[in-house]
């Protein structure tokens, strides 16, 4: 395998808030191959956009604050990096969509002036350049009449237009990672489907490598080549698509999947998983699922696993056992 | 554009009621008219003719309708007291007051939205906490009194500024500081609040995650949003500065509207009284629709396009 375009080890923030200290990324590690998509799934709270929040430089600070840890970017550590330094990587080399496109543009400028800005900070071209350019990018994700567009503002753009502009604006500088925060989350989902279809398939076209957070299992299985899986703010299973759904390990990888409804099967209750995700501040000391796992051992109430890889699959599990699939 | 029709219509239906309730106010606020003009030694029956020729004794609205009548066809009449013709009043101390209400409205903002800018991006350290407890005292500190504290300090202990007085800018100095304090205090209040509400926007990580500057993302675009009630506050400010005016130009000795509304009240001059009194009404409600003129070319939400 070629070497992987962001490798990051160990990462670790912290929040400080009201007196309190808690992490909420706990030892974050991955790598990013070139051309692939890795999916990062797990619930809400689990630390997903924190730990790509805390790859952009962009917790906010100074509640929050990276650690440890390292993120290794074309041989450069991210995190060592000064905001002046960070900035030229910000939008250029990687960039990030959010999951909320309403609320993700500045309403007061048009969906022109805000893309030429960011093109122009990056790139000494002309205005005029900077407009073809952003033009482009609208067109190239298929936002309908984009000359029209770019002299909209946001509120006179819908969900889903307004998402393409995120995807637009993430991608007219070629970067070479897009972090995906739940691109498709707030959006309808007939909308949902043609925003991802846009995303993988300029993602495949420009040889981009793609990080995409998502809670929604489907999503992961439909685009992605490799998944890593969050609980508590570390990963717990980490394996390709085809590996991770046939043969899940984690007992809370399981019960993601057997949360997922099943049409063909049966119907009556979905599956869920008991108990919630323990708010960062209170963290169980040994397994952080093991208030919720059935298979628990006392082992894993006194000692935190650590991530194995045995070749295939990275796991971070004490007692294993494999899912009697229906 | 419905908008703007529907401010306007409201801006005339104000000022039509405020003309009726100030005519009356005055009228109904006992005191005599002919004192103003007629030697104390006048008889009764002189007083009567005086009230006839100047139409007192009609019923008050019949009054109100003349003096709207001689208004709207451009005649303003005349002081009672000296006969001097208000138009001629109304440029010679209207310019006066409107270079104090000018240079207090500037301050409010140039001191004021700075500081608060100042205090969002330094929230919550000793610079914010200083610029806030200044902006507490300047609401809480009644103008007049800040007026006297001001005349002791600068003009009596230091000797740095005349205590009163028309028309240099030394002069201006403080009667525009002192007219702009709470209006400043609370533009620091509010260009505080809007910038920290507009900081948390979703999309000011958008901005960042583009790579653009702090100095970029805050001084242009958070800014630029907080600007919408900034600017619709503006208005109330003009309204706030024309009220104070009343004050702070007597205790100054600005001879500016303020100080001429005050005297012809004292002295019941019916006819400047109730004139500069609209004068200022119209001041105040025409600020207000300036705001919502403002607010409209603010808000790109809010134009048609």
């Amino acid at each position: 395998m070629a070497a992987p375009i962001l490798s990051v080890r160990d990462l670790t923030t912290v929040i400080h808030t009201e007196g309190i200290r808690f992490k909420v990324v706990r030892g974050v590690s991955f790598d990013l191959y070139p051309n692939e998509i890795l999916g990062l799934v797990g619930e809400s709270g689990c630390g997903k956009t924190m730990t790509a929040l805390s790859v952009m430089g962009l917790i906010p600070a100074p509640a929050a604050r990276v650690t440890g840890g390292k993120v290794m970017f074309r041989d450069r550590d991210l995190v060592r990096l000064s905001e002046r330094q960070m900035r030229e990587v910000r939008g250029d080399d990687i960039s990030m969509i959010f999951q909320d496109p309403l609320t993700s543009l500045d309403p007061m400028f048009t969906i022109g002036h805000l893309l030429t800005e960011v093109i122009r900070r990056h790139r000494s071209i002309s205005r005029a350049e900077a407009e073809a350019l952003a033009l482009q990018a609208l067109t190239e994700v298929e936002l309908p009449d984009p000359q029209i567009r770019m002299n909209q503002y946001p509120h006179q753009l819908s969900g889903g237009m307004r998402q393409r502009v995120m995807i637009g604006m993430a991608l007219m500088l070629d970067p070479d990672i897009l972090i995906a925060d739940e691109p498709t989350t707030a959006l309808d989902v007939t909308v949902q489907a043609q925003i991802l279809d846009r995303l993988v398939g300029q993602q495949r076209r420009r040889d981009m490598s793609m990080l995409l957070i998502t809670h929604d299992l489907g999503v992961v299985a439909a685009v992605a080549d490799r998944v890593a899986v969050m609980y508590s703010g570390e990963i717990v299973e980490q394996a390709t698509v085809e590996e991770l759904f046939a043969d899940p390990q984690h007992p809370y990888t399981q019960g993601l999947l057997q949360a997922v409804p099943q049409t063909r099967h049966q119907r009556g209750a979905l599956h869920t998983i008991p108990g919630r995700v323990p708010p960062p501040q209170f963290i169980p000391p040994g397994c952080a699922f093991s208030p919720r796992c059935a298979q628990a051992l006392v082992r894993c109430w006194e000692e935190r696993p650590e991530l194995v890889a045995d070749g295939h699959r990275d796991l971070r599990c004490f007692n294993p056992q494999p899912l009697a699939l229906v | 554009m419905r908008y703007l029709a529907k401010r306007t219509v409201y801006m005339l239906v104000i000022l039509a009621l405020s003309s009726v309730a100030v005519f009356y106010a005055i009228r109904l606020s006992g005191g005599d008219a002919t004192a103003a003009r007629l030697p104390a030694s006048a008889t009764e029956a002189d007083r009567e003719t005086f009230r006839e020729v100047l139409g007192l004794n009609d019923p008050i609205y019949q009054q109100y309708f003349t003096y709207m009548g001689r208004l709207l066809s451009g005649d303003l009449g005349n002081s009672l007291t000296n006969n001097a013709l208000i138009s001629k009043m109304l440029i010679e101390h209207g310019r006066n007051s409107l270079v104090l209400g000018a240079a207090a409205f500037i301050l409010v903002f140039l001191v004021g939205v700075p500081l608060g800018m100042l205090a969002s991006v330094r929230r919550n350290t000793f610079v914010d906490q200083g610029i806030m407890s200044l902006s507490v005292a300047g609401m809480a500190v009644p103008n007049f009194w800040l007026a006297l504290l001001s005349i002791w300090l600068f003009a009596s202990v230091l000797g740095w500024l005349p205590s009163a007085g028309c028309c240099e800018p030394r002069q201006l100095l403080l009667p525009a500081i002192v007219l702009a304090a709470e209006g400043t205090a609370l533009t620091v209040r509010m260009t505080r609040s809007a910038m920290l509400e507009n900081l948390d926007s979703d999309w000011v990580r958008t901005l960042r995650a583009g790579g653009l500057s702090e100095a970029r993302v805050i001084g242009k675009h958070v800014f630029r949003n907080a600007l919408i009630p900034i600017i619709s506050l503006a208005g109330l400010r003009i309204g706030q500065i024309v009220g104070y005016a009343l004050i702070v130009e007597v205790i100054f000795g600005w001879p500016g509207l303020g100080q001429v509304l005050v005297n012809a009240v004292l002295r019941r001059d019916y006819p400047v009284a109730q004139f500069f009194s609209l004068v200022l009404i119209v001041m105040v409600v025409l600020g207000n629709w300036l705001a919502d003129l403002g607010y409209l070319a603010a808000n790109p939400r809010l134009r048609k396009v």
